[in-house]
C-alpha cells in the first residue's frame, strides 16, 4: 500500500484511473463492512457507491497528515451508513422500531454470510463481539456496551485488549509479508 | 490538554478514528497526537488493525456498481472541473464584482445626489420668488395702510374732479391733508391714454400753476406732491413725461378747495 500517495494526489487531480485504481484497492473491504452494518444488499452497493462518489467529490480534504487514506475512507463509508439506518423511512421500511435490534437479529439469519473471518475469528469470544459490534455493525463505545450489557469501563477494556491482540496476530502476518516481499524483490 | 493515560484508558484514539468525537475532541486528541510520538504510533497501530480486519473480512460487492460509479463521475465530471478552475480566478471575480456593485451604487448615489441638487436649486428659487412677493405684499400693504390711514384722518378733506366737456367720463378722487401736507389721488375712475399722453396734476397758488406732478393710471392709489396755499386742484393732459408749464387748452377738471 506504499503507493498509495502517488494514486490519491492523482485522485486530487481528479483523475478518474486514480479513482478506478482505488476502488479495486478498497471497493471489497469496504463493502464488507458496509454490508454487514445494513443486511441490505441492495442499499450496501448504494452505498458503496456513495462512498466513492464522496471521496471523489472530497479528495482534496483529504490531509496525509491526519491519517491513512483507507481510515478516511472507512470512516466515510461508516458515516453513510449509520445515517443510511438512522434515517425514519427506513424503520418504516423494515417494519421495526429498533435499528439496533434491526442489525443484531438479521445479523443472526445471515450468520454464515457474514461470518467474520481471520484475525478477529482467533480473539476471545466477547473480544470478537465487542470488535464486531464497533466495526462491523457500527455502533459507539456507548451503544455497544448495553448490547453486550456489560459496564462501560469494561466494554472499553474488551476493547483495547482485543486491538492489542489483533496487534500482536497482524504484527506475524505483517512481519510474514515484509519476508515475502523481500523474497520477491 | 489531554492526559495521555486518560487518552489510551478511553479508546479515544480509537473512537477518533472511528470519527466519533466531537470537533473539540478532535482538535484536543489532534494536540496531544503531535506532542506524543507513542500515542502516534499507536493510532497508526490502530489504523493498520482496521485495515487488516476488514481486509480479511472483504466482501467483493457486483461489479455493476464499479461501472455505475465511474459512468456517474463522468456525467459529473463537467461539474466538477470548473469548481478546480475556478479557485485561481475567484479572487479576481469576487473582486470585480465588488468593484462593479461599488461602481452602480456609486452611479445610483452620484445621480441620486444630483437629483436632491436640483430639487434643491428648485426649491431655493422658489423660496427666493415667495420672499420677493411676500416683500412685494408688505410694502404693498404698508403702503395701503398708509394710504387708508391718511384718509380716513378727520384732517382730511375729499374733493372728487369731474372731467369737463373735453372729457365728461374722466374722475379723480382727491385727498387733501393740509395738516399733514399730503395729497393722495384715486385714478380708477381716469380713462386710459394713448402712450404718448399722461395726466398731470398742478396747483393754483396766486394764479400760478404750480406741477403736482404726472398721475400714473396704472397705480390705483397716488400720492402727489402737496403744494402750500394752493387754491384749486387742476388736471391736463400733457405730452408723454409731462410739460413744465400746463396745456390750459387740454384742461380736463378743476376743483376749488375749502
Amino acid at each position: 500500500m506504499g503507493n498509495d500517495q502517488n494514486l490519491i494526489l492523482h485522485l486530487k487531480r481528479r483523475d478518474k484511473k486514480a479513482l478506478s485504481s482505488l476502488y479495486d484497492k478498497y471497493a471489497a473491504a469496504l463493502y464488507g463492512v458496509i454490508v454487514r452494518m445494513c443486511k441490505d444488499e441492495q442499499a450496501a452497493e448504494n452505498l458503496l457507491q456513495d462512498t466513492f462518489l464522496t471521496i471523489w467529490e472530497k479528495s482534496e480534504t483529504y490531509d496525509f497528515e491526519k491519517g491513512k487514506f483507507y481510515t478516511w475512507a472507512f470512516r466515510i463509508a461508516r458515516n453513510k451508513t449509520l445515517n443510511f439506518l438512522r434515517t425514519p423511512n427506513r424503520l418504516i421500511q423494515t417494519e421495526d422500531l429498533s435499528v439496533y435490534n434491526d442489525r443484531t437479529e438479521a445479523q443472526n439469519n445471515d450468520i454464515d454470510q457474514y461470518k467474520l473471518k481471520g484475525a478477529i475469528a482467533k480473539l476471545e469470544v466477547h473480544h470478537q463481539k465487542a470488535i464486531e459490534l464497533v466495526y462491523f455493525n457500527g455502533m459507539t463505545h456507548r451503544e455497544a456496551h448495553e448490547e453486550m450489557d456489560v459496564p462501560l469501563g469494561t466494554f472499553k477494556s474488551y476493547i483495547r485488549q482485543a486491538l492489542q491482540e489483533l496487534r500482536k496476530l497482524y504484527g506475524h502476518t505483517i512481519a510474514f509479508l515484509m519476508i515475502l516481499i523481500e523474497v520477491i524483490r | 490538554m489531554m492526559d495521555k493515560t486518560y487518552i489510551l484508558e478511553e479508546n479515544l484514539l480509537e473512537r477518533y478514528v472511528l470519527g466519533e468525537l466531537n470537533a473539540e475532541e478532535e482538535h484536543q486528541i489532534e494536540v496531544a497526537l503531535n506532542k506524543f510520538p507513542e500515542l502516534k504510533d499507536e493510532l497508526s497501530s490502530i489504523e493498520a488493525n482496521i485495515e487488516s480486519m476488514t481486509f480479511e473480512n472483504a466482501i467483493q460487492p457486483a461489479s455493476k456498481v464499479k461501472s455505475q460509479l465511474l459512468h456517474s463521475i463522468s456525467n459529473r465530471k463537467t461539474e466538477v472541473i470548473p469548481i478546480q478552475n475556478h479557485s485561481s480566478k475567484n479572487p479576481y471575480l469576487v473582486a470585480a464584482s465588488i468593484a462593479a456593485l461599488f461602481l452602480m451604487s456609486s452611479i445610483f448615489l452620484y445621480s441620486k445626489w444630483n437629483t436632491s441638487q436640483e430639487q434643491i436649486r428648485i426649491v431655493e428659487r422658489q423660496n427666493y420668488e415667495l420672499n420677493k412677493k411676500l416683500d412685494k405684499l408688505q410694502k404693498d400693504n404698508e403702503k395701503t395702510q398708509a394710504l387708508f390711514t391718511s384718509i380716513n384722518n378727520p384732517d382730511t378733506e375729499k374733493y372728487v374732479l369731474k372731467g369737463n366737456a373735453l372729457m365728461p367720463e374722466a374722475k379723480l378722487i382727491s385727498y387733501v391733508n393740509d395738516k399733514e401736507k399730503s395729497v393722495i389721488v384715486n385714478t380708477a375712475y381716469l380713462p386710459d391714454l394713448d402712450n404718448e399722453h399722461d395726466y398731470q396734476m398742478w396747483a393754483d397758488v396766486n394764479g400760478e400753476m404750480i406741477n403736482m406732478g404726472i398721475i400714473d393710471t396704472n397705480q390705483e392709489m397716488l400720492a402727489m406732491t402737496y403744494i402750500d396755499y394752493s387754491e384749486s386742484l387742476n388736471i391736463t393732459i400733457e405730452p408723454s413725461g409731462g410739460s413744465d408749464h400746463p396745456t390750459v387748452s387740454k384742461l380736463i377738471t378743476n376743483i376749488y378747495l375749502k
